[in-house]
């Protein structure tokens, strides 16, 4: 391009004009030759797709609705090589933020193609009541739930606090004084202490809940030892727990989780709270009964390769594979109850 | 600011970027007008954030979500104000400068529908397509005098970047019925 | 010192030609995308990531750290020349980078932003390799009331960069922090400033705000003033870094490392916060302080030196904590985990060869990119010589491609639009831009550390200097608005040797 800058000058000689004949010559020749590097991927990317029988062997893509690196993103891309076998080469992008419902919002305008995937889980539903969104689950079909993540209650090691009765204690004495860090306004930590303040006859609505927008800004809070207790994923919390700078007190699982044996449930600790931070997959609205059928199916092969399990324990993740109408009766029962306690905390 | 437009092509390798200005930027007639306007805009932002911000719930927090955009909005209007006043005093004694205002601002509607309408026909043309017609619709209004081989470098251009994103790293673009 | 002998281990296992080649494109990969404005290194770390996994593990955390690296750097190359930062991180350098660009100096700007970036690149990760225990140590008691007077410290240091008029600086601050305000709340949950709209809700992207400042604003002023058809004569030097370029550059890096590094390394640090800080200190402490707004060297070196410096500091948490703190770090979080390499409190005991391969893939790519580089600043530079409209045709294209990218809809792109326009707006008044993302990046960080700090003592201010460290910020800040009076004290005192150095600079740039 660098020799475009002399239009107006006159050239004189044979070889200046060979020069300048070449200089207009070339950039065509560069766009001819874009335009056969172009057309070559096309056709080789044609054929690259493999025989999956859903919408002519198209490509499937997976919403991920949140940004890289996040626990949605996470389970986008495990899938993307889980289902390598079974439907060739997969795309996964990111449409991050706000819980999700704008991820939502932009895959609910899409057409009713199997093909099109998105990722889901309990903080979309969250979001949705909290954000007021005009789209919600009823605008994508659900096909199944795949994995779950439990949440546990530390506190700072030096802390008086020993368990969670005393934080039950403190709660029932001074609600305002015990300041609960959490993740993001809504999100499954706040619905959680919510809940717990709900079970000890408390006000949602008085929980002193500092809400973060990522781990490490949570972990920022919790590390200098200022709140009293915080709420957080088990996995992304782990690493501190096992160094002993975090000291757990319940977890919120139905039972006791396999890498924190000594850390007894809510439930045993007298509060009858169960919680999790369950992930799913959803389809665009509006496919044909037999294609919901055949995705589940296509989903429930993924969640029993060897592949996907090798993905769970690697990212810590439980097992929750559960497709049908057993999960739309599942997902139906938990947006009643987060819509019950987002309304008491005064969230939507 | 150069006092008449630069026909095409005419001011090739010129010396420095912007020959010197005479008046330091923003002081002369349009930039007074432009610190009104400016000025207008930032009032109007502040009505809307004050407006958006008591029509939040205080909640239970201490300080609530309005508190902060509430200050800010006062802050707003100060600033905003005392740049309107400012420049309503400068405006009469400020330079007038540049002619061909009107032309120039035909120029720039006429990006902004190119924009716009790349913003449009990006998901049903595809990348390489539309990127090259945005090139060359900017490039031509920024003054570039030859209109084939303007189209020829954007579509290059285009399909460099279609190659590098869409096949080399994975980034998907949008593909256009023909693929790129 | 064991942490040596490792470390030569770890050479041994990164320096094979295979992974050379591998640096070799990592930073290729990491420099084009940190160019191109909203395609940052997360996003191509995440794309690349599933095609890595049948990879030697060396190899790929070689390529990222490359990727990383260069997408630091890549940033500031279009930041200098074209006036359009990359990166959110690299809007600094392009206030002296560019007016030095634009006095035919461009050549001499990249080689203080190349020199810099690997000095301080280098001087982090000794840092990262040496103290990260340490740093980390101290980095776990920055909580709210901490930030709160970071924040403090940082708007009142920014003043430097307001530019001539305090009333037009500011009002950009302000604008900037109005965009900041855009979104939902994180405290509460309530959607502020969105009227409705969806695309809204999530706030409006720094990138996007960013790229409609400089790229947008400079491309529709170029239209408005009809500059189209000019090019700018790229080198006007003989040598690219002149001896006094030499010894005004290396103190600036220096200065800017051992800020980027501690404050990268903060876990909600990021490494914007650190360009603004250096930018001030430089300016107060320079010598040619009259220079500044016109093409000061230092005030490209030491943010460059800075950012850099900043981004071997954000893995200080990630690998001693395993805290990932920008999207960058949760990606690469992503990729140790799949190698089986557990980032946390036990790494440097326990994970042993494969931390070290990955440290020493952090010398290589920085010891590759100057290499990549330097040589490439005067063809860099060159690129200065291509027509105006051909560059901007292009910077619009890349703008578009970078919003739409990062997960865009047509609404992200009239965001942008309506963006570039009050930026022609802004510039046309005279009123600076930079300011207005600095305001962006602050005021939601003051904002919500100060809500949440208020929340943790139920609304007792006096949480604010509850702790020695927040002391120590809170007196470096009334130190940072008395600075200019205690500089010009030791100006005098250093005496009349530089003083004519700087009268003989002076008569010969003239």
């Amino acid at each position: 391009m660098t020799d475009e800058n002399t239009p107006g000058a006159a050239g004189g000689s044979a070889a200046r004009r060979r020069r300048r004949g070449l200089a207009r010559a070339g950039p065509f020749a560069a766009a001819a030759a874009v335009t056969v590097l172009l057309a070559g991927t096309a056709v080789a990317g044609g054929e690259r797709e493999t025989e999956h029988g859903f919408a002519e062997g198209a490509q499937f893509r997976i919403l991920a609705p949140a940004d890289p690196g996040g626990g949605w993103d996470q389970t986008a891309r495990e899938m993307q090589a889980a289902l390598r076998d079974q439907v060739g080469r997969a795309e996964v992008y990111n449409v991050g933020g706000a819980g999700g419902t704008i991820g939502l919002n932009q895959y609910a305008r899409l057409p009713a193609d199997p093909t099109e995937l998105m990722v889901t889980g309990l903080i979309m539903v969250g979001a949705i009541e909290t954000s007021g969104s005009e789209v919600t689950m009823d605008d994508t079909t659900p096909l199944a739930r795949l994995t779950t993540d439990y949440e546990v209650i530390v506190v700072p090691e030096g802390s008086q606090v020993r368990d969670l009765a005393d934080l039950v204690d403190l709660m029932r004495e001074d609600l305002k004084a015990v300041s609960i860090a959490g993740g993001s306004a809504g999100g499954v930590e706040q619905i959680l202490a919510g809940l717990i303040a709900q079970e000890i006859g408390a006000d949602p609505a008085e929980v002193n809940y500092i809400a973060h927008a990522g781990g490490g800004e949570l972990l920022s809070t919790v590390l200098s030892g200022r709140s009293t207790a915080a709420v957080s994923g088990v996995s992304e919390i782990l690493p501190q727990i096992e160094a002993g700078r975090l000291r757990p007190i319940a977890v919120s699982s139905a039972e006791r989780l396999p890498m924190l044996p000594d850390v007894p449930t809510l439930r045993e600790s007298g509060v009858d709270v169960e919680l999790s931070n369950w992930r799913g997959v959803v389809a665009p609205a509006g496919i044909s009964r037999e294609e919901e059928r055949r995705l589940e199916d296509l989903i429930m092969t993924m969640a029993r390769s060897r592949g996907w399990q090798e993905a769970l324990d690697r990212r810590g993740w439980g097992d929750a594979a559960l497709a049908g109408p057993e999960f739309e009766h599942f997902l139906q029962a938990e947006r009643k109850r987060t819509t019950e306690v987002l309304d008491r905390i005064g969230l939507t | 600011m150069s006092g008449a437009a630069n026909p095409p092509g005419s001011a090739a390798p010129a010396g420095a970027a912007a020959a010197p200005a005479p008046v330091p930027e923003g002081d002369d007639r349009h930039g007074h007008q432009a610190s009104i306007g400016l000025g207008a805009l930032m009032l109007a932002a502040a009505a809307a954030t004050l407006v958006d911000a008591a029509g939040l719930e205080g909640g239970s927090a201490l300080i609530g979500a309005g508190a902060f955009p509430t200050v800010v909005a006062l802050l707003l209007i100060a600033a905003g104000a005392a740049l309107i006043v400012r420049s309503l005093a400068k405006l009469r004694g400020a330079p007038a400068v540049g002619p061909a205002l009107r032309a120039r601002l035909v120029r720039l509607a006429a990006l902004i529908a190119a924009l716009v309408v790349f913003a449009g026909v990006l998901p049903y043309a595809g990348f390489t397509l539309s990127s090259a017609l945005l090139f060359t619709a900017a490039a031509l209004l920024l003054g570039a005098p030859h209109p084939w081989r303007t189209a020829a470098y954007g579509w290059t251009l285009a399909g460099l970047l279609f190659l590098l994103f869409d096949v080399l790293i994975g980034l998907s673009l949008p593909g256009g019925p023909w693929g790129f | 010192m064991a942490e040596i002998a490792s470390l030569i281990d770890g050479f041994g296992a990164a320096l094979s030609p295979v992974n050379l080649l591998w640096a070799l494109l990592g930073v290729t990969i990491g420099t084009a995308v940190g160019v191109l404005p909203g395609i940052g290194p997360a996003l191509t770390v995440a794309l690349l990531l599933p095609l890595t996994f049948r990879l030697d593990p060396a190899a790929s955390l070689i390529m990222f750290a490359g990727i990383y690296y260069g997408g630091m750097y890549g940033g500031s190359t279009t930041s200098i020349l074209l006036n359009t930062p990359g990166e959110s991180a690299s809007i600094v350098s392009a206030l002296e980078g560019n007016r030095m660009a634009r006095a035919g100096r461009g050549a001499a700007a990249l080689a203080a932003a190349a020199i810099g970036s690997f000095v301080a690149g280098t001087l982090g990760t000794v840092g990262l390799t040496f103290l990260a225990p340490v740093v980390a140590g101290i980095a776990v008691d920055f909580g709210p009331p901490e930030y709160v007077a970071l924040m403090a410290l940082a708007f009142v240091t920014v003043s430097a960069l307001l530019g001539r008029s305090l009333l037009k600086g500011g009002a950009s601050l302000l604008i900037g922090v109005t965009i900041g305000l855009v979104g939902i709340d994180e405290q509460s949950g309530d959607a502020r400033l969105s009227f409705g709209l969806p695309a809204l809700l999530d706030g409006i992207d720094v990138v996007v705000v960013v790229v409609a400042l400089f790229a947008l604003g400079e491309t529709f002023t170029r239209l408005m003033r009809g500059t189209g058809g000019e090019t700018v004569e790229p080198v006007r030097d003989r040598a690219v870094l002149s001896r006094s370029d030499w010894r005004r550059s290396w103190p600036a890096w220096l200065r800017g490392a051992a800020l980027g590094f501690p404050i990268g390394s903060l876990p909600a640090g990021g490494a914007e916060v650190p360009t603004f800080l250096s930018y001030s200190a430089e300016k107060r402490l320079s010598k040619h302080r009259s220079e500044f707004g016109r093409g000061a060297i230092e005030g490209v070196a030491g943010p460059e030196a800075a950012n850099n410096a900043a981004a071997a500091g954000v893995l200080v948490p990630l690998l001693t904590i395993g805290l990932p703190t920008s999207a960058t770090a949760a990606v690469i979080l992503t990729a140790f985990q799949s190698y089986g390499l557990q980032p946390g409190p036990q790494l440097f005991s326990e994970s042993g060869p494969l931390l070290w391969t990955l440290i020493a893939s952090l010398y290589i790519g920085n010891v590759m990119l100057l290499v990549l580089n330097l040589p490439l600043v005067r063809m860099w530079a060159r690129l200065l010589t291509i027509p105006a409209y051909a560059i901007y045709a292009a910077v619009l294209v890349f703008a578009t491609l970078g919003t739409f990218a990062s997960g865009g809809t047509a609404t992200d792109l009239l965001v942008l639009y309506a963006l570039g326009l009050l930026a022609l707006l802004m510039r046309t008044a005279g009123v600076p831009v930079a300011p207005a993302v600095v305001g962006l990046i602050l005021g939601p960080l003051l904002e919500q550390e100060l809500r949440r700090a208020l929340a943790l003592s139920q609304g007792d201010p006096a949480i604010l200097v509850s702790s020695p460290l927040t002391i120590t910020l809170w007196v470096l800040m009334l130190l940072a608005l008395a600075l200019p009076a205690v500089a010009r004290l030791v100006r005098r005192d250093v005496g009349a040797a530089p003083a004519r150095e700087e009268g003989e600079e002076a008569f010969t740039r003239s």
